[in-house]
């Protein structure tokens, strides 16, 4: 083997091959006083292994010279977070994309205050939320895919299967699917779709037409101005009929924003 | 220790070492995956503070949990699919280390881009690649790698040693396969 031919004659393979496991050690200083004086008298007469150290060195000062990442603003920002109050209470595991843990907790706190808290804003009528069953369940239903960090497919073919009604997915720049799920409110069959977009998650809900229509305030909301919107909170809620479905969005986002993505 | 006062221990001993944490995770590709990696460990680790003893040995117990949260979300992903044929880069170290040269991989390292030698490193087995990266880009001594990754000290060395050589093929093989791609494309009319 051409690597061998510096081996010295006085020294057996065997000695060679423990010596020559010690070169990269000794490169990096790690090796006890006797040890090291081994290897300082193998390296005087082995070429191999005086390459091989070369070797070793070049590419260890090589390789600390290399660019690396950094952490994001974004990553500094969440771990910064951490032990704060909301932190706190995502301390369990979040086995989905934990860059939305903390969004969704936040919006999840927000549900739940705007649950007992929100109020119709269109057609002057002041009903609470949880007389409105549709806003009531999604709410309820939000708040439960939250908690268990949603379900880790966004599979719209399987949620879609058996529903009557089309589900219409967001469009839009920056808006990315990321968990789908069925569920029911009200009693109907619906379809949960929850989005990442602008740094929160966005939560959609597929009905039937119907169903929205039914729903005191909401039904005339929708023929009175062609949509529903309401917000409390920072908590926002846009319901819309639109191409065969009702839509039902629910994020921390006033709903003129929300508005945007589905008018 | 309780509520600021902890937290702010967690982050004086914990956040200088968020970009090492990063790059580390980085190393396996995916920077995102990357990202979600280090949130993971750092909730993680503001659970379990309490049991880090020396505040100074912080940088290795973060790698062990990055470490055991990369392989939880690997675990059921598939080996890396374009590892090169070892006994190919095996021989092109012999070849180096048997030229005799002081500094056989001068020419070849002063050619390479930044950022390549750190890619080139996922093309090496992990346990490998894994313990050069500690050691050469984030300095941590054999004795932590050995605590970070639970091996002994002697597989530390060998998995360094093994790693380099591989990596030093590698590269030396990258560099042959250049003229004849040139040759190639010119043979195509490219």
């Amino acid at each position: 083997m051409a690597g061998n031919r510096d081996i010295p004659v006085t020294e057996t393979a065997l000695q060679h091959t423990r010596l020559q496991e010690l070169v990269a050690p000794f490169a990096d200083g790690e090796l006890t006083r006797e040890e090291k004086r081994a290897v300082e008298e193998h390296l005087r007469s082995c070429g191999r292994c005086r390459c091989e150290l070369a070797l070793q060195r070049d590419l260890s000062r090589a390789l600390a010279r290399e660019p690396t990442p950094r952490a994001s603003v974004g990553l500094r920002r969440r771990i910064e977070a951490i032990g704060e109050r909301t932190s706190e209470v995502r301390e369990r595991s979040f086995p989905w994309n934990r860059r939305w843990a903390a969004v969704a907790m936040a919006a999840l706190a927000s549900i739940a205050i705007a649950g007992t808290a929100l109020r119709i804003r269109r057609g002057g009528a002041s009903r609470p939320m949880t007389e409105i069953p549709v806003l009531r369940d999604a709410l309820a239903d939000c708040r439960r895919a939250m908690t268990r960090n949603f379900p880790r497919k966004a599979d719209l073919a399987a949620v879609a299967e058996g529903l009557h009604f089309p589900i219409r997915t967001l469009r839009g720049p920056g808006v990315e699917l990321f968990s789908t799920w069925k569920t029911t409110l009200a009693g109907s069959p619906a379809a949960g779709l929850a989005y990442r977009w602008r740094g929160m998650v966005v939560v959609q809900y597929a009905v039937p037409n119907e169903l929205l229509r039914q729903q005191p305030d909401v039904g005339e909301a929708l023929s009175h101005d062609g949509f529903y919107s309401s917000s409390e909170v920072g908590q926002g809620v846009v319901a819309v009929l639109k191409d065969g479905s009702g839509t039902l969005l629910i994020a921390n986002a006033p709903p003129e924003e929300l508005r945007r993505l589905i008018l | 220790m309780k509520g600021e006062a902890r937290r702010a221990c967690f982050q004086s001993t914990t956040l200088p070492h968020l970009d090492r944490l990063v790059a580390l995770a980085s190393r396996r590709g995916d920077r995102e995956e990357a990202e979600d990696d280090v949130q993971e460990t750092y909730a993680r680790a503001w659970i379990a503070f309490d049991q880090l003893r020396d505040t100074g040995a912080a940088f290795p117990w973060l790698c062990k949990i990055l470490r055991m949260v990369a392989n939880e979300r690997r675990r059921t992903v598939a080996r890396r699919q374009d590892l090169l044929f070892i006994t190919e880069l095996e021989a092109a170290h012999e070849e180096i280390v048997a030229s005799d040269a002081p500094s056989p991989l001068e020419h070849l390292l002063a050619r390479l881009e930044a950022g390549s030698l750190r890619e080139a490193l996922r093309s090496i087995p992990e346990d490998l690649a894994e313990a050069v990266a500690l050691h050469d880009m984030h300095g941590l001594k054999y004795r932590e790698i050995a605590e970070v990754t639970s091996v002994p000290m002697g597989t530390v060395m060998s998995r360094i040693s093994r790693g380099r050589q591989l990596l030093a093929g590698l590269l030396r093989a990258r560099d042959e396969e250049k003229p004849q791609r040139r040759l190639a494309m010119q043979g195509r009319g490219e």
